[in-house]
């Protein structure tokens, strides 16, 4: 299910981003919904990735599903906020204007603390154990059963 | 937007004085030192492409983040923030994500590959997913043709570096730099290469965190900054600086996706010695990736803010932006430590391209044709110097060309590698032909699309980046021909299979 779920996102995202990109050749100035399909593109593949790559046959994803749900969210809204906000009239947010503030921390800072410690939190349990390593080293000698 | 402005291609203002060139040769010492203690204990093609599977998760992490990160990130990406704005920002703000992506993705896939079938190239990788040489051949001659492009460009700016540290004039300055580099590649292979990146590593991180710090003391804290450069150009400052929407984006997306097909970072998992130790590698990758980057930004802002308050003369060129502040705001020696940390960028770069690219000579071509090569670690370095002499040649005798080389390198590894290697491993319906077309696509949509712009037979519209597009069309390609051809999508060995189903 996990990997249904991520692939089907990786195929949708990158129809986004196709999409993202078609909308540059129409005539006039760029579209905003061009943009937006990017960003919804941009939020498809990186979660889809995800979800396929610590996707385990049997296993359905757990707490991780939250991690992932929380980094689409920050994408769509930290990018999506900056696209459809108005202008700062004023005021910084921890040194930035806002709509910036929300790029820049939240797309670029906030991933980075839950992502990796996700991953190491769900090691043992989505990726890797003593018992895998097992099962592969004895493929490495012998047939699969 | 190019991604020819990306490349470095122009001189350094150079920071000359004895402090720095001290800190230049300390630095060169200790390289040459970790290299002759490296090559001691290279004695098998394993040891040299694979550093004997023997690495620490610290070792893998550091040495990915240093062969990640180029000189770019040090001169180039200050100078595209001080002349785009906040845009220039989003090629480096998927760093947030991009290393856990790449360890769900690849990592563990990557080292139980190694584990199961002692597998030492990335084409290899591609090769057993498809029980295919057809595909390990054209991911290889793709590897090949991105990293000739791509090394060009990195030597170019190594000989600009040296210059601009010993005042040797660019063409000694680029042999000097080639010999340097080549001289740890070929005696030690990448073991040698992963201790040095080690070192180096730690270098680009010490040296960005330094100037970070000052960065922000000359502004009076990044509040500041920001307040005098909204008053004389807010416009810097929007989400996406100077670039549309949609351009900015499109920078995300080509580098955060595109991390997926790094060959010269994906490589490194099979050296892993431990797999378990996996556990870590994000959190540290990341960390060291969060920190090194910290000067691309820091730079950027306060140069722009110095300009427009008048405490610096606006630059000559934006590529000026960290010698001008260095020279400027921090002591000589930390100006030495960054322009070592700027070597260090380029030759950790340049040393893992010129292993993968010797292991495709060596290995992938040979096993694509049905060959094996009797010495591989004799031929491995061999062709360390046959390749480091092409793209030395390429660099020296090209002009402007040897940027239009490396334009497409970054971008050709993610449209042919990102689909067949990263998808493909994870997702058991991928076929044969799938892979074969996609890499296909983005070897001829890339080539053709970035030759037909470099010739001015067409402009692409703003927003719209070859190497994104190539992406976008590799990836449609390799679903749609999988889905076309799902009759071939069991046809994988047993071993391979329990490797993607762990």
């Amino acid at each position: 299910m996990a990997a249904r779920t991520g692939l089907a996102s990786l195929v949708l995202g990158t129809l986004a981003a196709a999409a993202a990109y078609a909308s540059a050749f129409l005539p006039g100035d760029p579209p905003l919904w061009g943009a937006l399909a990017m960003v919804l593109g941009i939020a498809l593949m990186s979660v889809g990735s995800m979800a396929l790559g610590a996707a385990r046959a049997g296993r359905p994803l757990g707490r991780l599903g939250w991690a992932l749900a929380a980094s689409f969210a920050i994408l769509v809204l930290g990018f999506g906020l900056a696209l459809l906000l108005p202008r700062d009239a004023a005021g910084l947010w921890a040194g930035l204007p806002r709509r910036a503030a929300l790029v820049l921390y939240g797309v670029g800072v906030l991933p980075a603390f839950f992502l990796p410690l996700a991953y190491a939190l769900t090691f043992r349990e989505r990726t890797l154990d003593a018992g895998d390593i097992e099962r592969i080293r004895a493929a490495r000698n012998g047939p699969v059963e | 937007m190019s991604v020819l402005s990306l490349l470095q291609v122009v001189p350094l203002a150079a920071p000359a004085s004895p402090g720095v060139v001290v800190v230049g040769i300390g630095y060169a010492v200790i390289v040459a030192a970790i290299a002759v203690w490296a090559g001691r204990r290279t004695r098998t093609a394993r040891d040299f492409f694979v550093a004997g599977e023997g690495i620490g998760v610290w070792t893998l992490a550091i040495a990915a983040m240093a062969a990640t990160l180029s000189g770019f990130s040090f001169i180039g990406g200050p100078g595209l923030m001080y002349s785009l704005g906040l845009g220039a920002v989003l090629i480096i703000l998927p760093a947030s994500l991009t290393n856990t992506m790449t360890a769900w993705m690849l990592a563990k896939r990557m080292r139980l590959l190694g584990e199961v079938r002692g597998l030492i190239t990335v084409p290899d990788a591609i090769g057993a997913r498809y029980r295919s040489p057809l595909a390990q051949g054209l991911a290889g001659v793709a590897i090949l043709v991105a990293i000739v492009g791509y090394m060009a460009t990195n030597i170019l700016a190594l000989g600009l570096v040296v210059d601009a540290l010993f005042g040797t004039g660019l063409t000694w300055g680029i042999w000097i730099g080639l010999a340097a580099v080549v001289a740890y590649s070929a005696a030690g292979g990448i073991l040698a290469g992963v201790y040095t990146d080690l070192f180096q590593g730690g270098v680009m991180a010490a040296a960005s965190l330094l100037v970070f710090g000052f960065a922000m003391r000359t502004g009076g804290g990044l509040g500041e900054i920001s307040r005098t450069i909204l008053a004389a150009d807010p416009g810097f400052l929007e989400p996406w600086g100077r670039l549309t929407p949609l351009a900015a984006l499109s920078f995300f997306f080509v580098f955060g996706m595109g991390a997926l097909g790094q060959p010269h970072v994906v490589h490194k998992f099979y050296m892993l010695k431990d797999p378990l130790r996996l556990k870590w590698y994000p959190a540290i990758m990341t960390a060291a990736m969060m920190v090194t980057l910290l000067l691309y930004f820091g730079v950027g802002v306060a140069v722009k803010a110095e300009v427009v308050s008048g405490g610096l003369a606006p630059l000559a060129r934006a590529d000026d932006a960290t010698p001008a502040f260095l020279l400027a705001y921090t002591p000589a020696l930390l100006g030495g430590l960054v322009f070592a940390g700027v070597a260090a960028a380029i030759m950790s770069t340049v040393n893992s391209f010129l292993n993968v690219g010797a292991a495709v000579i060596t290995h992938d071509l040979p096993v694509a044709l049905g060959r094996k090569l009797p010495d591989e670690l004799a031929w491995g370095r061999i062709s360390t110097i046959a390749i480091s002499l092409l793209a030395g040649v390429v660099a020296q005798v090209s002009g402007t060309l040897v940027a239009f080389l490396g334009i497409f390198g970054w971008g050709l590894f993610a449209s042919t590698l990102v689909p067949a290697l990263a998808i493909g491993l994870n997702w058991p319906g991928a076929t044969r032909s799938g892979a074969i077309a996609s890499i296909a696509t983005g070897l001829v949509t890339t080539l053709g699309f970035e030759s037909a712009a470099y010739f001015g037979v067409f402009t692409f519209p703003a927003g719209v980046t070859v190497s994104g597009l190539s992406l976008v069309l590799s990836l449609l390609v390799f679903f749609g021909v999988s889905w076309l051809t799902r009759r071939e999508a069991g046809e994988i060995d047993a071993d391979v299979k329990l490797v993607m189903e762990t």
